[in-house]
């Protein structure tokens, strides 16, 4: 089977696309895992609950675009501040596997929660029309690709300033070394947890709003597999790296969209197995990840 | 119960006679119910049955050596289908699209009966685990969760992906009705048994100190790989058995059945019961499914449907922060 | 009469169920250095996490100018002026000299920062130097004094210092005891805890000598080692 050029190329940027989703998700993550220790699979609850925030104000009750996706994002920013107050703030310092517990209890409530007050069947998603213009040139792709690209590079730039030259951002990466020490040193921890929390969640509400415009459809459990997704991608890019992480990110949804668009049509239901087969692998050959720093796996 | 016996010698009593004066009361006490009770509610105690095997076999390693494994389903599809592609009903074969057994299986004309092949799922579940378990139980943690139902997602992807073998999606129905409530609470009674012995022994003892800190116990002399594979094979024989009478309960099984869902239904019978208790998965179980069986009718008449792993939810996150031990621990036990 | 600054009333600090301080009370005047010595184990490093808030004691109070603070979190302490320069340093060692400046001034602006960094590298040149450098990577003596500025650069009234000395080269020791005296005519008050007796009875001007988590001796150097017992179990 021979592919063409363009269809090669179309394939990249679908990857790159689907690898940006998963990468701003893996970011969010990763940070979290980086001062807490926690692998917040409630993470991927926020996905859905950020794709049917907009999708109940702008398809519903038609407000503007802009509006609803700072409601969105500001709700998933809200929802992470409570997960951390309620759940997560009383289990810290315990044993790593209580809080992971409780993330997935946090995860099962929250689907069940949009199951039962939404609706257990898919919805369709729209996205505004200016977003959904198709350009078809060397490769066909929509504005919203587009949109979805630029937005991730820009967060991750931001992301990559903040952590550098901002004292709290420097704070957090001194927190993800020692929790200890940055008390020592008189740093307001659980503000910056707060807060990292925050900027997290919402980051995650607004690729609610990515993936529904990409696939078209949203449901009460379509946050489970990207929020694996973006576990697989930290471990993958390397514990403890944010570049890592984002790296993961990339690499996975290159692979998945490739092994749709490359593999005989029948192993497409293999498209979830081969990322964790992916997985088991790293964890076999280098267990730190990619880019990993060193944590005792 | 005390989980470790205070002096070193066997003795008949201390065993034997607790297991079959149990295993007693136990009969007597379905053999009542058989009488006086109705059809489906002797049904649910055979789903309870099913789960507690499930769950204390989960128990062992979840619990009681600390490995955080969300791969159950997985071992339990694979028992699943194993003992069912053995014992489906020749006649029936051809017409589900289901292959015929090899010369060395026992060949076209033969469906193995009912016991073998359950033992058989088990087995071949177990030795799934010791393949998936040199890996897996290297890692630690939240890494060990995600590898593990990495695994269980292969499990299912391939069950869905070998149509020929498994009809894939469609799953397979008409599965032999072989299962029913005292070979249920027999493999219970064995399964709870054998947990119990195992955790009065020496390896059962090396289990605890893996889960207290894998360090010390290794300075210990104890071998890791060895007795946390111990604890995962022996959790994902029992495992396949539920898989089994599962399937021939059902009477028809489905990929997307074993999924994370069935997983972690089955990780909160320990968690909300009491990790640290043998019967602490029992009593998870025996709790979730009355709320299960309670609430559905609820459910789809109020068409509220999702108020049942709510509530799963709720509890366990409320366990998780004032009662981390689960129900039947002590206030001051850590999960 | 200069003011007290600090003052400990009998606290008692465990680790676990096991005392390592009993019922120790002392007092610091603004401006002193005060030393904590004795042998290994004796309880001082233990009573200086408790000033510091890294610890809390079981029984007693700790007062700071005038107000109790024996319960409040070392996080707490540094906007009061309280700053802690641990043993074995605990530096940011993923980040480099300059961030770990900017969280030892966590509370200042980037305008307060950039003044009071200036300071800190009047005062360490060689900081300046490796400004940009992952504090890993730095040489003993300078992570020694990286983790000296990080601690006065938000300009602290009380410095708890432990063990600066320890794992150190001689030469580098004096460069540190010089740089101690340097903060003190800042105005600083300095806790000091140290099993090098020689050295600290040079800068101190009061001294605890504790063992077995109590003070057995207190009083000025001189007056401390005049004693022959101890001139001999501890001065060789």
């Amino acid at each position: 089977m021979v592919f063409s050029a363009s269809y090669i190329f179309q394939q990249i940027f679908n990857g790159i696309v689907l690898g940006s989703i998963y990468a701003l998700l893996a970011l969010g993550m990763a940070v979290i895992y980086g001062i807490l220790g926690l692998i917040n699979f409630a993470h991927g609850a926020l996905i859905t609950v950020g794709a049917f925030c907009f999708y109940f104000l702008f398809s519903v009750y038609h407000w503007p675009f802009i509006l609803v996706i700072i409601l969105s994002v500001a709700l998933g920013g809200l929802m992470g501040f409570v997960l951390e107050a309620i759940g997560y703030r009383k289990l810290r310092g315990g044993p790593g596997v209580s809080l992971l517990i409780t993330s997935l209890g946090i995860y099962i409530f929250i689907e069940n929660a949009v199951k039962l007050l939404v609706s257990p069947q898919p919805y369709a998603f729209s996205m505004p029309p200016f977003l959904d213009k198709i350009v078809s040139t060397f490769i066909t792709f929509r504005l919203i690709d587009l949109f979805i690209i630029a937005t991730t590079i820009t967060i991750m730039i931001c992301f990559g300033v903040f952590v550098k030259r901002n004292k709290v951002g420097i704070a957090m990466r001194g927190i993800s070394e020692s929790v200890e020490t940055a008390r020592m040193v008189g740093i307001n921890v659980n503000q910056v947890i707060v807060w990292s929390f925050i900027v997290a969640s919402a980051i995650a509400a607004l690729t609610g709003f990515m993936w529904g415009s990409k696939y078209g459809q949203i449901a009460y459990d379509m946050g489970f597999m990207p929020g694996v997704i973006a576990f697989v991608s930290i471990v993958i890019g390397g514990i403890g790296s944010i570049p890592g992480a984002v790296l993961g990110g990339f690499l996975i949804g290159l692979i998945q969209t490739f092994s749709i668009g490359f593999l005989p049509p029948g192993w497409t239901i293999y498209r979830d197995a081969i990322v964790f087969a992916l997985l088991i692998i790293v964890l076999l050959i280098k267990p730190t990840g990619i880019m990993g720093r060193k944590e005792s796996i | 119960m005390k989980m470790i016996c205070s002096d070193g010698r066997l003795t008949i009593f201390k065993i034997w006679m607790p297991f079959i004066v149990g295993l007693g009361v136990l009969f007597l006490i379905l053999g009542v119910c058989n009488i006086i009770v109705d059809n489906y509610t002797l049904h649910i105690i055979t789903v309870i049955g099913i789960y507690i095997i499930s769950a204390t076999s989960l128990n062992l390693t979840n619990g009681y050596t600390g490995l955080f494994s969300l791969g159950h389903a997985g071992f339990m599809a694979i028992g699943a289908y194993s003992s069912v592609l053995l014992t489906y009903k020749v006649s029936l074969r051809g017409a589900y699209n289901l292959p015929l057994l090899p010369v060395i299986l026992g060949g076209p004309d033969f469906q193995w009966p009912f016991l073998p092949a359950l033992i058989t799922g088990g087995i071949l579940a177990a030795i799934a685990a010791i393949i998936v378990g040199f890996p897996v139980l290297r890692l630690r943690g939240h890494y060990l969760a995600v590898a593990s139902l990495g695994f269980m997602i292969i499990v299912t992807t391939l069950a869905k992906g070998m149509r020929f073998l498994t009809r894939g999606a469609s799953g397979i129905q008409v599965i032999p009705h072989y299962t029913n409530i005292w070979n249920v609470y027999t493999w219970l009674a064995i399964t709870i048994f054998v947990i119990w012995r195992i955790l009065q022994s020496a390896p059962g003892r090396a289990m605890l100190a893996i889960r207290e800190s894998e360090v010390s116990a290794q300075s210990q002399g104890i071998n890791l790989m060895k007795y946390k594979l111990y604890s995962f094979v022996t959790g994902a024989f029992f495992a396949g058995i539920a898989g089994g009478l599962y399937a021939h309960f059902a009477r028809s099984i489905r990929p997307y059945e074993f999924s994370f869902f069935m997983t972690f239904f089955i990780v909160m019978m320990p968690i909300i019961g009491g990790s640290r208790n043998i019967f602490g998965p029992a009593l998870g179980a025996i709790l979730l499914i009355t709320i299960r069986y309670a609430l559905k009718p609820v459910e789809e008449g109020l068409g509220i449907y999702g108020l049942v792993e709510l509530i799963y939810a709720a509890l366990l996150i409320a366990i998780m922060l004032w009662r981390p031990g689960g129900i039947l621990s002590r206030k001051s036990d850590s999960s | 009469m200069k003011t007290t600054l600090l003052k400990t009333e009998s606290i008692e600090v465990c680790y676990g169920i096991i005392p390592a301080v009993r019922d120790l009370s002392l007092e610091v005047r603004e401006g002193q250095i005060v030393a904590l010595i004795g042998a290994n184990g004796a309880g001082k490093s233990t009573t200086l996490k408790a000033l510091a808030g890294v610890l809390y004691p079981r029984k007693g109070k700790i007062f700071y100018k005038e107000k109790e603070i024996t319960r409040l979190s070392a996080d707490r302490r540094v906007p009061l002026g309280i700053t802690l320069v641990p043993e074995g340093r605990q530096l940011f060692s993923t980040l480099t000299t300059k961030e770990n400046l900017r969280l030892g001034a966590y509370y200042f602006t980037e305008p307060e920062f950039k003044e009071e960094l200036e300071w800190i590298y009047s005062l360490f040149p060689i900081l300046k130097e490796r400004e940009n450098q992952i504090a890993g990577t730095l040489s003993g003596g300078e992570q020694q004094m990286l983790a000296f500025g990080r601690a006065i650069i938000s300009k602290p009234q009380m410095l708890l210092l432990d063990e600066p000395s320890l794992g150190l080269a001689p030469l580098i020791i004096k460069e540190v005891y010089k740089i101690i005296t340097k903060i003190k005519s800042t105005g600083i008050t300095i806790i000091l805890v140290e099993q090098n007796i020689k050295m600290a009875m040079r800068v101190t001007d009061y001294m605890y000598l504790m063992e077995a988590g109590e003070i057995t001796i207190q009083g000025e150097p001189l007056k401390v080692m005049k004693d022959e017992d101890i001139k001999k179990a501890y001065l060789g």
